[in-house]
């Protein structure tokens, strides 16, 4: 009993033992959890930056006017190899954004759950097995 | 045929089979069947990935075992096969960042959750560590590179952010290094090799790092590089690189302390196409200013498809992370002053 | 007799002014010079190469001046009755520490024709960018230097053909791109560099380059295009230490039709030549973030 119990802590620390990934921020200090936001938008532009993407997004708030806002997304590189690409993401496409706002309240967010207008969901690592288009992320084409 | 020469067989069988899991003993691929650029050196072109799970360094429940029995290999691949789909199960919508690291099959680590391709399952070996010299698995840090490392996880993500000096080097978009280049990097790092003539080239997809490796027979130069000084010669079907000339950079914020580059860092790297779709990766790495004596590690990088593209990437072109971590920082210190 | 050579004499003069025009070598027989081929039986374009021009400060013909950012002298009034009628241009006050290192080298230019044909509101907001250059240039903030400035940055870049794939690989900020021979899909985005696809035409290597985002500069001009760029650039050799270059570019949001630049190419000569570093993130860093964050690291004092 005791030696199942090692070996299969052993086996667990070495599935589990992912080196530690650099330049993948720290949320906490870029953003703030107390500081939940929901936002519902216009996509005016998409920049493919790595590790994060960001998505420009114009927002109309309650009053009426339109706020520029700026939402962090999932990491480009990453994002094509499951078959997400510029034509995934139009111009003027409307997405609801829910995420954390940047800690200096500033007009930017971190985007943990993206979804259309309609209800299919983007980025939020649902691609079934990794494997790109295995038909389990209605978003993928 | 006799019980002993069965036995002797066998026994010669699985020692051979350990020492080549422990990538000591290379299993060659036939001279005549190796694929060979038009000039006669072993082809190594296409695009590389490491897509193991064994750690850098022996896990400490695995203290003084080099290797794994048959049995716990099979466990773990059934254990990797599970947690595979569940890792990425675990990661839809709405749960996402919103519940405790102890519920998370991913330690919490959501928020970079789309480096690691978590659907993917791994190659499980038998062995317990990608360090195999020396014998206890462990990187032999100095005892200021073992406060540098153990200061440098306890800020990671966390800060203080005071300036741009105070992110790690990845989080500058500068490098992570070129130690750990042919296996880390986020989704396993991809590498293409190019080969032409007098060069062997390398083009890591993050950062998009690159090294442009002379096998022309030249000498080293003199001037120092973030990349070093790199010289290869064949050897034989393996290609031996030695790399010298480093730039200080132990000044900086590392991810990882045993990547970064001083001026006493040297490398010895060796890489054999042990199969068509296997790159056998030894890494001996010397540095007194951050290692006690050298070490050594042996990766098996896996070739992948012709049509896997590397991509750009832009990282310092658009370093939004940067402005967030330092305006972040302003605010804390304005909560902290204005108590 | 007398007209014939005088024909012939005048025809010779044309072509000879014609390839100082065109600024390129000529080979001594008057067929194209036929490189050595690489082991795939293809021109052998391996080597570190460079441009020697004055295209990277400005791609068009240009006079020699103060610095990359000016400003006029004011009025002078001392003397009555004596206004100064001729503008007087300064180098700009950040700049002018540098002296004679900050100046603008004199230049032919490189663009055939010496026209940039620009849609109207497009010349209007070159200027703009010549006028705001110290803020606007991508060069500065060593952000990646697009297609086809890197080829005439002022630093060496080197040609790798491999079987399949030839690799540029550029100084400036470690650039590289990729050049496919074999099919490759469509880009998954605009990029900085373009998406690549190439192509042997005899002894042209021919790359048709997409997929751009707006961010780049052609030079430091304010030269600019948008993500509609499609650039076909041709590389040959017409010599064993010489390459020509040309790119044709079409852009239908900012430009009236193509037009097309072309320049030679000079190998490295030095024995060992490599490319080096210049990973200059980190030269910028105090450019860009010394005033973001608490402390200014080059005076230590907390920022407002």
């Amino acid at each position: 009993m005791r030696t199942t119990l090692v070996m299969v802590l052993a086996a667990a620390s070495l599935i589990l033992a992912t080196t530690r990934t650099s330049a993948h921020h720290a949320f906490a200090a870029e953003f703030d959890s107390s500081k939940p936001i929901k936002l519902r938008g216009t996509v005016v532009k998409m920049e493919w930056i790595n590790p994060h993407t960001w998505i420009h997004l114009d927002v109309k708030t309650p009053k009426g006017t339109v706020e520029r806002w700026m939402i962090e997304g999932g990491p480009p590189n990453a994002l094509y190899r499951r078959g997400f690409t510029q034509k995934s993401l139009p111009q003027g496409s409307e997405i609801v954004v829910e995420g954390f706002r940047a800690k200096d309240g500033s007009l930017r967010g971190n985007g943990r759950d993206l979804t259309f207008a309609d209800g299919r969901r983007l980025f939020v690592g649902s691609s079934g097995t990794g494997a790109p288009r295995d038909g389990r992320d209605a978003s993928e084409k | 045929m006799p019980y002993r020469h069965v036995v002797a067989g066998l026994t010669l069988a699985s020692v051979v089979t350990l020492l080549a899991c422990r990538g000591l003993v290379s299993l060659d691929v036939a001279s005549s069947t190796m694929p060979r650029t038009a000039w006669g050196d072993p082809d190594l072109q296409g695009v590389w990935r490491y897509e193991g799970a064994i750690p850098l360094e022996r896990p400490r429940q695995l203290e003084g075992r080099a290797s794994l029995t048959a049995q716990e290999v099979a466990e773990q691949e059934r254990l990797e096969k599970e947690q595979a789909a569940r890792r990425l199960e675990g990661l839809e919508g709405a749960a996402v960042g919103r519940r405790s690291v102890a519920e998370s099959p991913i330690r919490g680590n959501e928020y970079n959750s789309f480096w690691q391709d978590h659907g993917r399952p791994r190659q499980i070996s038998n062995r317990t560590s990608l360090i195999v010299d020396p014998p206890d698995g462990q990187l032999p840090f100095t005892p200021d590179a073992k406060k540098a490392e153990a200061r440098s996880a306890a800020r990671y993500g966390v800060g203080p952010f005071e300036s741009y000096l105070d992110p790690d080097t990845g989080e500058r978009c500068l490098t992570d290094g070129v130690t750990g280049m042919m296996w880390q990097g986020p989704n396993g790092g991809h590498n293409r090799i190019v080969q032409s003539p007098g060069f062997v080239t390398i083009l890591h997809e993050e950062y998009r790092d690159r090294r442009v490796i002379p096998v022309d027979g030249r000498q080293h130069g003199i001037i120092r590089q973030w990349f070093g000084d790199a010289v290869g010669r064949w050897e034989g079907d393996t290609l031996v690189v030695d790399t010298t000339n480093f730039i200080d950079r132990t000044n900086y914020e590392w991810a990882s302390i045993w990547t970064r580059p001083s001026e006493s860092l040297q490398l010895v790297e060796r890489f054999k196409r042990v199969d068509p779709a296997t790159l056998e990766y030894t890494i001996t790495v010397e540095d007194p200013t951050t290692f006690t004596r050298p070490w050594t590690a042996v990766i098996p990088i896996s070739k992948l498809s012709d049509d896997t593209q590397i991509y750009e990437y832009a990282c310092h072109e658009g370093n939004y992370a940067m402005s967030n971590l330092l305006s972040g920082g302003r605010t804390d210190a304005a909560r902290t002053s204005s108590r | 007799m007398r007209i014939a050579a005088r024909v012939a004499v005048i025809v010779a003069a044309a072509v000879a002014g014609a390839a100082l025009w065109t600024h390129l070598p000529r080979s001594s027989a008057a067929e194209p010079y036929r490189a050595p081929r690489t082991a795939g039986d293809v021109p052998d374009l391996n080597g570190v190469w460079q441009a020697l021009n004055t295209a990277n400060y400005d791609i068009q013909a240009h006079t020699a001046r103060p610095a990359l950012a000016i400003t006029p002298a004011s009025p002078r009034t001392a003397i009555p009755g004596l206004a100064r009628s001729t503008h007087v241009d300064l180098p700009a006050p950040s700049l002018r520490v540098l002296g004679a290192v900050g100046g603008v080298p004199a230049g032919a230019g490189v663009v055939e024709g010496n026209e940039i044909p620009y849609q109207p509101w497009a010349l209007a907001r070159k200027k703009e960018n010549a006028d705001n250059w110290l803020e606007r240039d991508p060069e500065i903030k060593c952000f990646m230097p697009g297609v086809p400035r890197a080829t005439y940055m002022p630093y060496p870049f080197q040609i790798l053909q491999g079987s399949t794939k030839i690799l540029m690989a550029y100084e400036f900020a470690g650039a590289t791109r990729t050049i496919p021979l074999d099919p490759v899909g469509d880009s998954p985005s605009p990029t900085w560099m373009g998406w690549s696809r190439g192509r042997w035409e005899g002894e042209t290597l021919v790359v048709e380059v997409t997929d751009f985002n707006e961010e780049t500069w052609f030079d430091r001009a304010g030269n600019f295009h948008s993500d509609a760029l499609h650039v076909v650039e041709r590389y040959t050799r017409v010599g064993p230490d010489h390459l020509v270059y040309e790119a044709t570019i079409e852009d239908p949001k900012v430009f009236t039709r193509p037009w097309k630049i072309r320049m030679p190419l000079y190998r490295r000569q030095e024995a060992d030549v490599q490319i080096l570093e210049y990973k200059c993130v980190e030269f910028v860093e105090q450019l860009m973030y010394g005033q973001l964050g608490v402390v200014d690291p080059s005076t230590g004092a907390i920022n407002k």
